[in-house]
């Protein structure tokens, strides 16, 4: 059984243009799925469809087997839902409004209060527990977010811009508890995001998402080796210099590599037919070039 | 089976703690009470006592509107009558209309404006659940604040039936009227408002619209002025019998638009 499932998944608000097209994933347990696209993609519409507030125009989607149309409770009770349109209660405090929605997923007064007590203190909101909503900063109201959705334990975790508007400390530390959270309950975790810097840094399987259709999907390895988006060494030469069938760019020359073991050899050849090294490196492709090259050839294609 | 669950009772306490919190709810709440059970009847009170009933105009007119097994009632004590069987019940009838309309309001459609409802959907609570969690709330809410001032509105005109030497103004007429039809308008206030809340973009825009149910009530009891008909406990009862059925009517058709799309629109 996948944690989240979708099938030729399409939702049309209008009855003209979809919003979400035939989507089809099927996302382990245990997994940190990043699903990555500008705004307007198609993410929000995505997580409403799987958390149920959405009906499907077309196909069908499951979280652990159940249908979130048709069993909304149960699975609400199994997952945390952060979202940017789904806010907390501004005339509330920070610990008020987790003791709130504990008592909503039916955990008892106590141990909902112990609850958002830990959370609070992990999130760093400890010394603004006891402050109104209304007196909290956005990052702080985006933290605070974060462990309403943490409060009930879930199972699986959608995530809607987890880190949009937090500074890059917090952003750091939400993106930490995101993973030891995943490694430590082996909670499936569904994120939205178009920072891409900070997907890399904690997903382990991704999505791409565009006009509503998704263009790619894998781990990294798989979208850098369907894309061809390969290693790179890099050399730096005394200036006159030149390397044959090299690539200039700007004080570098560099060549593709099937693999970062190349790159011995490769170098020991350059200084061997008596070129002078300053510098030599591999480049690495992150997501973020990843993601450029598809969207581009998705463009050419278009 | 509890009537209320523990979940439910958790969104119950927080919408009072939330209705609480808005002043033009907690206004209407506490001051109109005042005005309608308290000072407009003590007001009256006050000005037929001191006032000589000859230096009151229209005042031949109104006697006739007296029943006539009371028409031993002198002149003033007939005003008096007018006053607290005929008047105070539209004032009286107003509280439950417009508590719970205004709770409803900040209710379901401040938590919309708010974009609280959605946080509140992506709960375990079924959405059944929190429609009946949020329509005992304002239910609830409505009934303490029409009892309290029932037991105020007894109070000044039960001074003002020792003073004139009056009988005591409950009767057959007042107990259909807060037993029956106040939990009827409750009810009305409520649903009613649920399915304005589907139209409205803000909680300040759908209690607008709350003046539009109050405008029958009023037409009601002005109507009596006319001599055309006088109500009574049967009319009370039939029109109680009448608006259960809306009751039930609204409810239905609330609780049918109260889904996640419709809510989130």
């Amino acid at each position: 059984m996948y944690a989240i499932s979708a099938k030729n998944l399409t939702k049309s608000y209008n009855g003209s243009t979809n919003a979400l097209s035939d989507l089809n994933i099927d996302i382990e347990e245990g997994t940190i799925f990043g699903f990555l696209g500008p705004n307007g993609a198609g993410k929000t519409t995505t997580v409403k469809l799987f958390t149920g507030l959405l009906k499907p125009t077309k196909g069908e989607c499951s979280v652990l087997g159940m249908t979130p149309q048709e069993n909304p409770c149960a699975v609400h009770s199994l997952c945390g839902v952060m979202t940017e349109t789904a806010r907390m209660y501004i005339q509330l405090t920070g610990i008020q409004n987790l003791e709130f929605f504990a008592q909503a997923c039916g955990i008892k007064k106590e141990e909902g209060t112990k609850r958002a007590q830990e959370l609070l203190k992990k999130l760093d909101l400890w010394d603004a527990r006891d402050k109104k909503l209304s007196d909290y900063s956005t990052g702080m109201t985006q933290r605070l977010s974060l462990a309403r959705a943490l409060i009930n334990r879930p199972k699986i975790l959608f995530l809607d811009e987890p880190t949009s508007g937090l500074d890059p400390e917090s952003a750091q530390s939400v993106n930490k508890m995101i993973s030891s959270l995943a490694k430590n309950t082996g909670a499936t975790v569904f994120i939205c995001t178009h920072q891409l810097r900070y997907a890399q840094d904690i997903c382990s399987s991704y999505g791409i998402i565009e006009h509503g259709t998704v263009i790619a999907q894998g781990s990294f390895a798989t979208l850098c080796e369907n894309i061809g988006c390969k290693i790179k060494a890099e050399f730096r030469l005394p200036e006159g210099d030149k390397l044959e069938y090299f690539n200039k760019n700007s004080d570098w020359w560099q060549t593709e590599l099937q693999s970062e073991d190349e790159m011995p050899k490769l170098l020991r050849s350059i200084i061997n037919s008596g070129h002078e090294v300053y510098e030599a490196r591999l480049v690495k492709p992150n997501l973020e070039d990843v993601y450029f090259e598809y969207t581009k050839q998705k463009k050419v294609s278009l | 089976m509890k009537l209320i669950t523990y979940e439910e009772r958790a969104v119950i306490n927080k919408d009072f703690g939330e209705i609480w919190n808005t002043k033009m709810a907690r206004n209407t709440i506490i001051i109109l009470p005042v005005i309608m059970a308290v000072f407009l009847p003590a007001m009256y009170l006050v000005m037929i006592y001191f006032l000589p009933s000859e230096k009151m105009n229209g005042v031949e007119e109104m006697l006739k509107l007296i029943p006539n097994e009371l028409s031993y009632l002198s002149i003033q004590q007939s005003m008096f009558y007018i006053m607290s069987d005929m008047v105070c019940p539209m004032f009286f009838l107003m509280i439950p209309l417009m508590a719970s309309s205004v709770s409803a309001a900040c209710s379901f459609v401040g938590e919309k404006e708010r974009g609280t409802i959605q946080t509140l959907i992506l709960t375990p609570l079924s959405l059944k659940s929190i429609f009946k969690a949020k329509v005992i709330g304002c239910t609830i809410l409505s009934v303490i604040a029409t009892a309290i001032s029932f037991a105020a509105f007894t109070i000044v005109i039960s001074i003002g039936d020792i003073i004139l030497n009056m009988p005591f103004f409950l009767n057959w007429n007042w107990a259909v009227l807060v037993l029956v039809l106040a939990p009827a308008i409750t009810i009305f206030g409520v649903v009613f408002m649920v399915l304005v809340s589907g139209r409205s973009k803000s909680y300040i825009e759908s209690f607008q619209a709350a003046g539009y149910i109050v405008l029958p009530v009023i037409f009601l009891f002005i109507g009596q002025f006319t001599g055309l008909f006088q109500l009574n406990a049967v009319i009370f009862l039939l029109i109680s019998l009448g608006l259960v059925i809306i009751d039930f009517v609204l409810w239905i058709l609330a609780a049918r638009s109260f889904t996640p799309e419709k809510l989130l629109k």
